[in-house]
């Protein structure tokens, strides 16, 4: 599936290399703002074509290879696409038909203040009111937060002694009165692209906001991170090898050759390969409709892991030289990949829960 | 004697509460007045003898002074050190030893150009001209430099700051020299004064890791998931006590017997392990330089990439391999 998509790939790294520059890069690391004109010309060149997951994963991994926080602000404004292209509504995925054309940006509001791992816990509520839901509530770290047109909303709908039952997701126009979002600031690393905090003050939404089923949320969600966090597997990997490809031109170039030297390199690499099997492997059943969620968990935690780890050893082992060129950029990026989309510890909750269940 | 250490201890930390900004610091740098105030308190040139208006404090003391401050600000931490550790041993006993006053006393900043190791700069005939590429301490008066014949340089210099991941608060660039120097020495001593320097260098990986595993103590201890505090999930508060472990351990090879081979070895070995995991506590808010957490990862694999690798782990193989055996 993957090996078809060479010259997919190969245009991708073009891209990615023509564009995103070192002096690029760093300034939108530094200005930390939103790089808006890449966005579009990665559009007119198709770059993104959110019609293959199969192209996604590849789009994503290339470009995270040359810089991680261009790479990820180009392909996140699609992000919670797929909640609406698996349960939306004719109405809904008009809209997301422009998110693709890119006349809109998208973004997913799961987690809030008071927590992201635990979804079900969530505090925002979305009561009905006749023929509306009045939305209130407030979320956290939301990726396109302060961009956005519209985003995808996890709340709850109603009260249920099980607490996955009762959360209902709906489409959320930005421009919706009661609306606010505050850019957060002074993040490690993924700089060129957008956080925010959302309030929600009585916002009106219509029975037609409402994607797919209500009380059904909190199982579209679990859908979505089934295809999301193989998309962060493959950030992972793309950072990862971006790392890896700067440990390797230092060995190269400063002709070393002692023993410990060869053994990181070749540590970095199994662990490299073993990533990329592992995410293949998990998207492979996903694009064919099956998922496995322990094989998605695994590759996640697994290849955030290693995007820590190749970055870590980058930075050691260019030693000084590292403080200053991209390379500790690479590393301040790779940090979050152990965070988003559920944190490592929750991966490993997944995975051990999968394996009991497959007893 | 223990008394006296922890009274130093108390005092040294009620000072850092006190005037030690980190956010502000990393930001807009150790201006004038702090450096004024750490000088006045004997912590700026505290391992330095009296006769240099240093504190002529024992070696204890320095290190207990260099880990308390590291717990707030690693950056100010730093600055001490390379003038401690690295600037008076490169001057002390040459002609240049009379610039120590006015380091201890603030009135002047120096830097130490100790992360290019061997950088490609002559001094020939008495002159330094060109650039020196990344200085850690760009506003400093008085430089020294290690190369084949380790050398004083004075300001002023023009210079050019650039961002920098780690210790943030020291400016970092290039320096465009075209200026008189000083030879200290005939050959390059980096590597000497950096074996001597082990213990005060873990202090400060001793104090980055005592906060910020203290930081994932305390957040875990209040947050909650899943209807528990994450205290109570045990992989979680397990990997916290494990740490815990080894920050005592360190704490007490470093101010015990043990050979500061062994004791800066060890501390490099976890610095960066719990500063991330300190980060890793604090979920997505540890990401954010609000917590006060991802900055101990930062200056964490600032430190390792700078002061740990393959030549120190060459030394403390020979170290090793050349000690005597204890039996017969
Ligand atoms: C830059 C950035 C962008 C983001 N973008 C988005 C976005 O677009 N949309 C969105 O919805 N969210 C987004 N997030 C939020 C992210 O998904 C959450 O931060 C993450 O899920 C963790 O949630 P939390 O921060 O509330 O940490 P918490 O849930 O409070 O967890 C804190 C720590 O406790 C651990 N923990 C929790 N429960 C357990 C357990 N049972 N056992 C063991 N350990 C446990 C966690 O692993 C973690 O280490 C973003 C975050 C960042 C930093």
């Amino acid at each position: 599936m993957f090996e078809e998509l060479d010259d997919y790939r190969n245009k991708i790294r073009e891209f990615a290399l023509k564009e995103f520059t070192e002096e690029v890069a760093a300034e939108y690391d530094r200005k930390e703002s939103y790089p808006d004109y890449l966005r579009k010309k990665s559009l007119s060149l198709g770059i993104v074509d959110m019609q293959n997951p199969a192209k996604v994963l590849i789009a994503i991994e290339e470009l995270c290879r040359v810089d991680a926080g261009l790479g990820i602000a180009l392909t996140t404004p699609y992000f919670g696409s797929e909640v609406i292209m698996l349960f939306g509504n004719d109405k809904q995925k008009e809209i997301l038909n422009d998110v693709y054309r890119g006349k809109y940006i998208l973004g997913l509001g799961v987690t809030e203040p008071s927590g992201g791992s635990d979804v079900a816990a969530l505090k925002t509520t979305a009561k009905k009111q006749g023929n509306k839901y009045i939305l209130n509530g407030s979320k956290m770290f939301i990726t396109n937060g302060a961009i956005a047109d519209y985003l995808v909303i996890l709340a709850r709908t109603s009260e249920d002694s099980n607490p996955h039952h009762g959360l209902s997701t709906f489409l959320l126009n930005t421009k919706s009165k009661g609306f606010s979002a505050t850019k957060l600031e002074d993040k490690l690393g993924v700089r060129a692209t957008n956080t925010a905090e959302l309030q929600f003050n009585n916002i009106e939404l219509s029975e037609d906001d409402l994607i797919g089923e209500e009380g059904k949320g909190f199982y579209y969600i679990m859908m979505f991170f089934n295809i999301s966090r193989i998309y962060v597997a493959a950030q992972s990997i793309g950072i990862a090898r971006g790392a890896f490809d700067k440990i390797k031109s230092y060995i190269k170039e400063n002709n070393i050759k002692d023993e410990d030297s060869m053994f990181q390199l070749s540590d970095v690499g199994t662990r490299i390969e073993a990533s990329i099997q592992m995410t293949y492997n998990a998207a492979s059943y996903l694009f064919e409709f099956k998922p496995k969620p322990e094989l998605t968990s695994m590759a996640k935690a697994y290849s955030s892991e290693t995007a820590v780890f190749a970055a870590e050893e980058a930075m050691e082992i260019l030693g000084d030289r590292s403080l200053y060129e991209d390379v500790q950029r690479i590393f301040r990026n790779a940090k979050i990949m152990e965070i988003w989309e559920g944190t490592s510890e929750i991966e490993k909750l997944v995975i051990a829960r999968y394996i009991l269940k497959g007893e | 004697m223990e008394e006296e250490n922890n009274i130093l201890r108390e005092t040294v930390a009620e000072f850092c509460e006190k005037n030690l900004d980190e956010k502000k610091i990393e930001t807009d740098g150790i201006d004038k007045k702090l450096t004024q105030l750490l000088a006045e308190q004997g912590f700026l040139g505290c391992a330095i003898p009296d006769k240099y208006s240093g504190s002529g404090l024992d070696e204890t003391s320095y290190e207990i002074i260099l880990e308390e401050i590291a717990k707030y600000s690693p950056t100010v931490a730093m600055r001490i050190f390379v003038l401690n550790s690295m600037y008076y041993p490169a001057v002390n006993g040459t002609a240049a030893e009379e610039t120590l006053k006015d380091a201890s006393t603030g009135k002047i900043n120096i830097a130490v150009d100790f992360i290019n190791k061997k950088t490609g700069n002559e001094s020939v005939s008495g002159k330094i001209k060109g650039t020196l590429k990344n200085i850690l301490g760009t506003d400093a008066d008085k430089l020294v430099v290690f190369n084949d014949g380790t050398s004083l340089v004075s300001g002023p210099f023009k210079s050019e700051s650039r961002d920098f991941m780690g210790f943030r608060g020291l400016k970092f660039g290039d320096l465009f020299l075209d200026n008189s120097v000083q030879v200290l020495d005939k050959s390059n001593r980096l590597s000497e004064i950096m074996e001597k320097a082990y213990g005060p260098a873990s202090a400060i990986a001793l104090g980055m890791i005592a906060s910020a595993l203290q930081k994932a103590i305390d957040y875990t201890n209040v947050r909650k998931a899943f209807g528990s505090q994450l205290r109570d999930f045990e992989p979680v508060s397990f990997r916290l006590a494990r740490f815990r472990s080894t920050e005592v351990i360190l704490r007490n090879s470093l101010y015990g017997k043990v050979d500061p081979y062994y004791t800066f070895n060890f501390a490099m070995e976890h610095l960066v392990e719990i500063a991330r995991y300190s980060v890793n506590t604090h979920g997505g808010y540890g990401y954010f330089k609000d917590f006060g957490v991802e900055k101990f990862y930062r200056d964490a694999i600032v430190m390792k990439s700078i002061f740990y690798g393959t030549e120190e782990l060459r030394k403390l193989t020979d170290h090793v391999y050349s000690e005597k055996i204890n039996f017969i």
